[in-house]
């Protein structure tokens, strides 16, 4: 049987690559973004809890550099979510990735706009439910991501979600190379999701810290933090990762558990290790894949290099040469 | 469909995606404290529920006991 390496949406993007950048908040920039796209991938800014005016700073950024089709990743738990749509809107973003809950109150009005929207999903049955409320497409991620995570492997939840559903399913998680994506092709996915891989490109904008760290890291390097208290998240090992992990086991050991003092510990913490390079005390969110990178390199590099291995890997044609 | 109905038919999801005995749901059951479900078990059982009931619910549905799961259903029911 070939192996489809595209979808529907990706065509109608006019993607040279199936290959998506994750969405990641101050470190998806909107630079970073527009060289995700105008390499030929879909490049998605990550905006986290960002007021409209920050996401549309970004989004204008990111027109600068390219005329591209790119992305906003919206963070669902923000309080400010009615803004940043209604700047998504007005700057005609060709395509909506959400994290952290239901995009669906929005939909009708997004694609209204002729916005594609793609939720990432954690499991099967969130999967299915959005596929039911009619989004474009599903990123199935897996835990190996960095930043916040669910509960099952790529590996595992891939499959099952493709199993699950009719729309193009995008796998998330552990891909950093071209065997991670022919791996994400194997699975049934219709597209690959990186994020880590990006950060240590030549146009990613986080500190030159975040990145020596990514570039220094082994395989066992990365923590979950709030897997006791909730809001799991994958960060570089560092001190402030160590002590966040030791004071929610000695919250939980306190009568009455606060889990909103352990969550305040992580405040600002992602913001400083991207543009300050906090070592000691910022969050470096990264993946797994984080000790298989090696080198910064420009976007177009990264997503020649893989898609010439991932091609190579599942024996079909690498029509992009 | 009445309360008593929407009840049980609700109640046999929450035993058959929990593994419970059917003493051990009521409507005074809270999902997280009772039957330890986390966020990803919600989403199934929601998801399951849209499916049984042919509704449709929101993802972030604040329910807590199985009494706000029946009043959401009864609601989306009757819209």
């Amino acid at each position: 049987m070939t192996v489809k390496t595209t979808n529907p949406i990706f065509e109608k993007l006019g993607m040279k690559y199936p290959i998506v950048e994750g969405g990641m908040t101050w470190a998806g920039t909107g630079v970073l973004a527009a060289a995700v796209s105008e390499a030929g991938g879909l490049g998605i800014i990550g905006t986290g809890y960002w007021h409209g005016e920050d996401v549309r700073r970004e989004i204008k950024r990111a027109k600068a550099l390219t005329d591209k089709p790119f992305g906003v990743n919206v963070m669902l738990l923000s309080r400010h979510i009615r803004e940043v749509f209604d700047v998504i809107i007005e700057e005609k973003v060709a395509v909506v990735a959400t994290g952290a809950g239901d995009p669906s109150p929005f939909l009708d009005e997004l694609h209204a706009a002729g916005i594609i929207v793609m939720p990432v999903v954690p499991s099967v049955s969130l999967a299915k439910m959005m596929e039911k409320k009619g989004v474009d497409a599903v990123v199935a991620e897996g835990m190996e991501s960095g930043g916040h995570i669910g509960m099952l492997t790529t590996m595992a939840l891939v499959p099952q979600v493709v199993d699950a559903v009719d729309i193009p399913v995008i796998a998330a998680g552990g891909i950093g190379d071209g065997r991670g994506v022919a791996a994400a092709f194997m699975l049934g996915a219709a597209g690959a999701q990186m994020g880590t891989r990006f950060l240590t490109a030549a146009e990613s904008e986080v500190h030159p810290n975040f990145k020596a760290k990514i570039l220094k890291a082994k395989d066992i390097d990365t923590i979950v933090t709030g897997n006791l208290l909730g809001n799991r998240a994958r960060v570089l090992k560092n001190k402030m990762a160590k002590s966040f992990v030791k004071n929610e086991v000695n919250e939980l050991q306190k009568e009455k558990p606060d889990a909103e003092a352990i969550e305040k510990l992580e405040s600002g913490t992602l913001k400083r290790a991207v543009q300050e390079g906090d070592k000691d005390g910022g969050a470096f969110m990264a993946g797994q894949i984080s000790g298989l990178i090696h080198d910064e390199k420009p976007v177009a590099e990264i997503l020649e290099d893989i898609w010439a291995q991932a091609t190579d890997l599942m024996g079909v044609e690498n029509t992009t040469k | 469909m009445t309360d008593a109905e929407i009840f049980d038919k609700t109640k046999e999801i929450l035993v058959d995606q929990f593994d419970l005995e059917d003493d051990e749901v009521s409507l005074t059951t809270d999902l997280t404290n009772d039957i330890d479900a986390d966020s990803l078990d919600l989403f199934e059982v929601l998801n399951r529920v849209e499916d049984d009931f042919d509704i449709k619910l929101a993802v972030a549905e604040d329910i807590k006991t199985v009494q706000d799961l029946v009043d959401k259903i009864k609601e989306q029911l009757a819209a």
